[in-house]
């Protein structure tokens, strides 16, 4: 491989790897705010600028491809002189209300500031400001905070697919916005808060509800859809605040849908069932395990019993279910159930042109390869039904046929009006597990929080079931 | 200004002689300008024998940058998967320049002609005009000149029966500085922001819509058909210095008794033979105070400056440039501060706001020297300009920037008394 020197360090490279990833690789921190790996380079924010020896100007490292033998000075007294001033124009006209920003504390602007900048400004005049604009839903716009790096726009036309961000006037007057001042369309808007080195593109679903230092983080995966994007889950106290995309370049590079990202939601509803739930002539009534446990047993006893998994569920809940129901559900058969329309792998397919899947459920393909039969109707002869899901896997609409419904699992109210006892398991963020994608990859969910309210795994579950 | 400015010292002149409104017809061009002979000329040569002929000539590009034409020519590849094309930047959106206009104006066939041997030469059949959006006039010119070109069969399907095509579009901007930026105005021409692109690649490899591109100046190409009229060689030797060949258009104006366009042999007359002969001095005989030589970003000559060659390299070595031959003269009774603040807010304005010290930098100076222009400068404030000029200069993605850091550093550096009297006083001193 060729090499070049960076910093007195010899780095091999990749031809046509640029600066900033060939220096990544030798421990040399090039700072930029406006490149990205993942969207194309423009050499706007100029804070990558470093010393090429034979080229007299300085050159910016995000377009700068090496070349065998090419030797790179990033700390040079010029390098650092530019750092400095790249700094200081960022900084004249930017509120700095670190304080009262959401991006504190992950922020590129306010790291790069600390590491490069100077803590004394010498911008004595007015500062820029510019009126609010409602970018609908997802993403709250603060403008005066923009350091104009053009992330978002890029982001917008090169992976969303769509020219909705742009900029308008120009000069020390450039305005980052959406055309017309129309709301976002894009259902990865949630992204351009990610690519945001600055608080101006925030997440409105996360504003002022934690600061980013408190957050604990989890590598896992994403359950929205059968792609198994790849995903952090921050919690603090065992609530989980947000989930952003983790860099995976074979599946979702670094991106994530809003379905998948704010699907965590469900976890912290309302509605969910936290305790063992009974029905009564007043609704579904709280109650212990061990009634819970009592009345589920009760309500399949005696019955021609099926069991439905949901493809919402890990490669070993799924299994679990396999073996128990052989000895303790009388030979009941399993069927797995997950998203309308979708009943094998052969009917997954993509939903757009970016990471989204038809199929809703993060482990269709995991069941099936374990041999489960899809869900196509109560089979004759079955009256009473074992609803086995995650937070996922949407519930057939037939199931009112059953006389006796049981569920196991993550359920809300409303879902489980009908049913005669309901046990509350594990969702996604509370359990750890494999599942296998579209694609046949295997993959760890790992449990960012502990089961709340009184929900159990489902091992534990099936424990109790089996010794009561 | 303009036509009647022929400077009588010389016999001949390649442009100024015909800024006349009856030069304009295609029959006039034809019948006395020997019009269309030189692409018929082209024709019969090899691509690569025009590019060399022009190399030969030391045609240096007019817009500013004075960057070789042949040389520039010679980069595009031979073979390309993609169309190339041949646009003329008539931009001409540096403050001070007035040159092309005349051009356009009164001899549009000449640049016409300049771009169909100039396409053939590397390849291209698709030419564009890009002409700032304030030359109404000459954009209905040049389409009409277009119209007769190709009515006559000089554009088009197989020109003069030499099976080359070309076609030629006029594209008017909307009036932004930075389109006469090559690649700010190829992407305007695309239809994008007017906003300067990385280089490399440069337009020789990707220009226009992807496709290798040169970009030149409208003087630069209605000198080729002279090139190939008369020789490579000829135009060499009218230039009177080392690698500058051919005439110059200047285009004086300011405080001097006679301002306008002026045609001198490259390298044959200095700053103070063109103010005080051509021009016939000061305006109310008053002294001179400085000189800005090239465009309003050339940065700034004293009165003691002005012994200098008018071409590229003499004006380098002290420190300015020739750039676009906008010779902006100003005398004793102006106040530089002030006119600084406006040249810099000219920058700030025409600021595409891409790149950071050039958005930010350009507004902090103009609000600063304003400050002092008002009376509410600091002492502190003059090193504060030098070191946000030195911030942006050759520290941006375009030039841009180097053009709006350029006036202030030299302004204030030689004309720092001035400055200082603002601030000390709290108004200006000549108020």
């Amino acid at each position: 491989m060729p090499k070049c020197i960076i910093d007195g360090r010899e780095a091999e490279f990749a031809p046509g790897q640029n600066l900033i990833e060939v220096a990544k690789t030798v421990g040399v921190e090039i700072p930029y705010f406006c490149y990205h790996p993942g969207l194309s380079v423009v050499a706007q924010c100029r804070m990558c600028t470093v010393e090429i020896e034979k080229m007299p100007k300085l050159q910016t490292a995000c377009s700068t491809a090496a070349t065998e033998g090419m030797v790179v000075k990033t700390r040079s007294a010029r390098a650092i002189q530019n750092q400095k001033s790249v700094m200081e124009f960022l900084l004249i006209n930017h509120p700095l209300d670190c304080p009262i920003c959401d991006k504190a504390g992950e922020c590129d602007l306010q790291d790069e500031s600390f590491a490069y900048g100077s803590p004394y400004s010498r911008y004595t005049e007015e500062r820029r400001t510019y009126l609010d604009l409602d970018m609908g839903p997802v993403i709250k716009k603060n403008m005066n905070r923009c350091i104009h790096c053009t992330r978002c726009i890029r982001f917008g036309t090169e992976v969303a697919g769509i020219h909705e961000m742009v900029a308008v006037q120009r000069g020390n007057n450039t305005e980052i916005t959406t055309i017309d001042g129309r709301p976002l369309e894009t259902d990865y808007a949630g992204n351009y808060a990610d690519v945001c080195p600055t608080g101006s593109l925030t997440l409105k679903d996360f504003r002022f509800k934690k600061r980013a230092w408190f957050l604990k983080k989890t590598s896992t995966v994403c359950e929205g859809c059968a792609k198994g994007c790849n995903m952090e889950l921050h919690q603090d106290g065992n609530v989980i605040y947000r989930s952003l995309p983790r860099e995976n370049m074979e599946i979702n590079k670094y991106w994530l849908c809003d379905e998948g990202r704010f699907n965590f939601h469900y976890v912290h509803d309302q509605r969910r069932v936290l305790n063992p739930a009974i029905a009564s002539a007043s609704g579904l009534q709280m109650t212990d395990w061990k009634a819970g446990i009592a009345a589920a047993k009760a309500a399949l006893a005696g019955r021609k019993v099926a069991i439905l998994a949901g493809s919402d569920l890990t490669l070993e809940e799924a299994k679990l279910l396999l073996e128990v129901a052989p000895k303790q559900f009388g030979g009941a058969p399993v069927f797995h159930f997950g998203t309308p329309g979708i009943k094998t792998v052969l009917d997954d397919a993509p939903a757009d042109k970016i990471l989204k899947r038809k199929s809703k459920t993060s482990n269709l393909n995991g069941v099936e390869k374990l041999g489960i039969k899809p869900y196509a109707g109560l089979p004759a002869g079955i009256d009473a039904v074992l609803v086995v899901r995650g937070g996922r896997a949407q519930l057939p609409t037939d199931l009112d046929q059953a006389k006796s419904l049981v569920g196991i699992g993550v359920f809300n109210q409303p879902q489980v009006a009908k049913f005669a006892a309901v046990l509350p398991g594990a969702s996604f963020a509370e359990k750890d597990g494999t599942i296998v994608n579209y694609e046949g990859r295997e993959q760890k969910i790992k449990r960012a929080i502990n089961p709340i309210g009184k929900s159990k795994l489902l091992p534990e579950i099936l424990m109790m079931w089996v010794n009561q | 200004m303009g036509a009647n400015s022929v400077s009588s010292s010389e016999p001949e002149t390649l442009y100024i002689q015909h800024f006349n409104e009856e030069s304009r017809p295609l029959a006039f061009y034809l019948q006395k300008m020997g019009g269309y002979a030189a692409a018929k000329k082209a024709f019969a040569m090899t691509p690569d024998s025009i590019i060399e002929e022009v190399k030969k000539a030391n045609l240096r590009g007019r817009g500013g940058a004075g960057f070789p034409t042949g040389m520039k020519w010679s980069f595009i590849p031979k073979q390309s998967p993609k169309p190339k094309y041949l646009v003329c930047n008539a931009d001409e959106s540096e403050p001070g320049t007035f040159k092309d206009r005349d051009i356009m104006r009164y001899t549009p066939h000449v640049l016409i002609e300049g771009m169909i041997i100039g396409a053939y030469a590397f390849g291209a059949n698709n030419g564009y005009i890009y002409i700032r959006g304030e030359y109404v006039r000459e954009a209905k010119l040049l389409n009409e000149a277009i119209d007769e070109a190709y009515k006559a069969g000089y554009l088009g399907k197989n020109i003069l029966g030499s099976g080359f095509n070309f076609d030629l579009t006029v594209h008017r901007g909307a009036g932004a500085y930075i389109c006469g930026e090559e690649t700010g105005l190829l992407n305007s021409l695309e239809g994008k922001r007017g906003e300067p692109r990385v280089k490399p690649p440069f337009p020789a490899i990707s220009g226009a819509f992807g496709g290798p591109t040169a970009v030149n100046n409208v003087e630069t190409l209605a000198a080729v058909p002279h090139i190939i009229n008369r020789g490579g060689e000829w135009f060499s030797k009218l230039g009177k210095i080392e690698k500058s060949g051919g005439t110059r258009l200047f285009c004086v104006s300011g405080h001097v008794k006679k301002p306008g366009l002026y045609e001198f042999n490259a390298g044959s007359v200095t700053l103070r033979e063109l103010i005080y002969d051509h021009c016939h001095g000061i305006l109310g005989d008053k002294k001179l105070k400085a000189v800005i030589p090239g465009g309003s970003s050339a940065p700034v000559l004293t009165a003691d400056e002005i012994d200098v060659v008018l071409d590229i390299e003499p004006l380098m070595k002290i420190g300015s440039m020739l750039g676009s031959c906008g010779i902006m003269v100003v005398s004793e009774d102006t106040c530089v501060v002030q006119l600084l603040a406006r040249i810099t807010k000219f920058y700030a304005h025409e600021s595409c706001g891409q790149c950071t010290p050039c958005r930010e930098g350009c507004k902090w100076m103009e609000d600063v020297i304003e400050r002092i222009e008002h009376g509410h400068g600091r002492e502190q404030d003059l090193a504060l300009l030098l070191d946000i000029a030195d911030n942006i200069n050759g520290k941006t993605l375009c030039a841009l920037g180097d053009a709006a850091a350029g006036p202030v550093m030299s302004f204030v550096k030689k004309f720092r008394a001035d400055f200082e009297a603002h601030i000390r006083g709290g108004k200006c001193p000549n108020a």
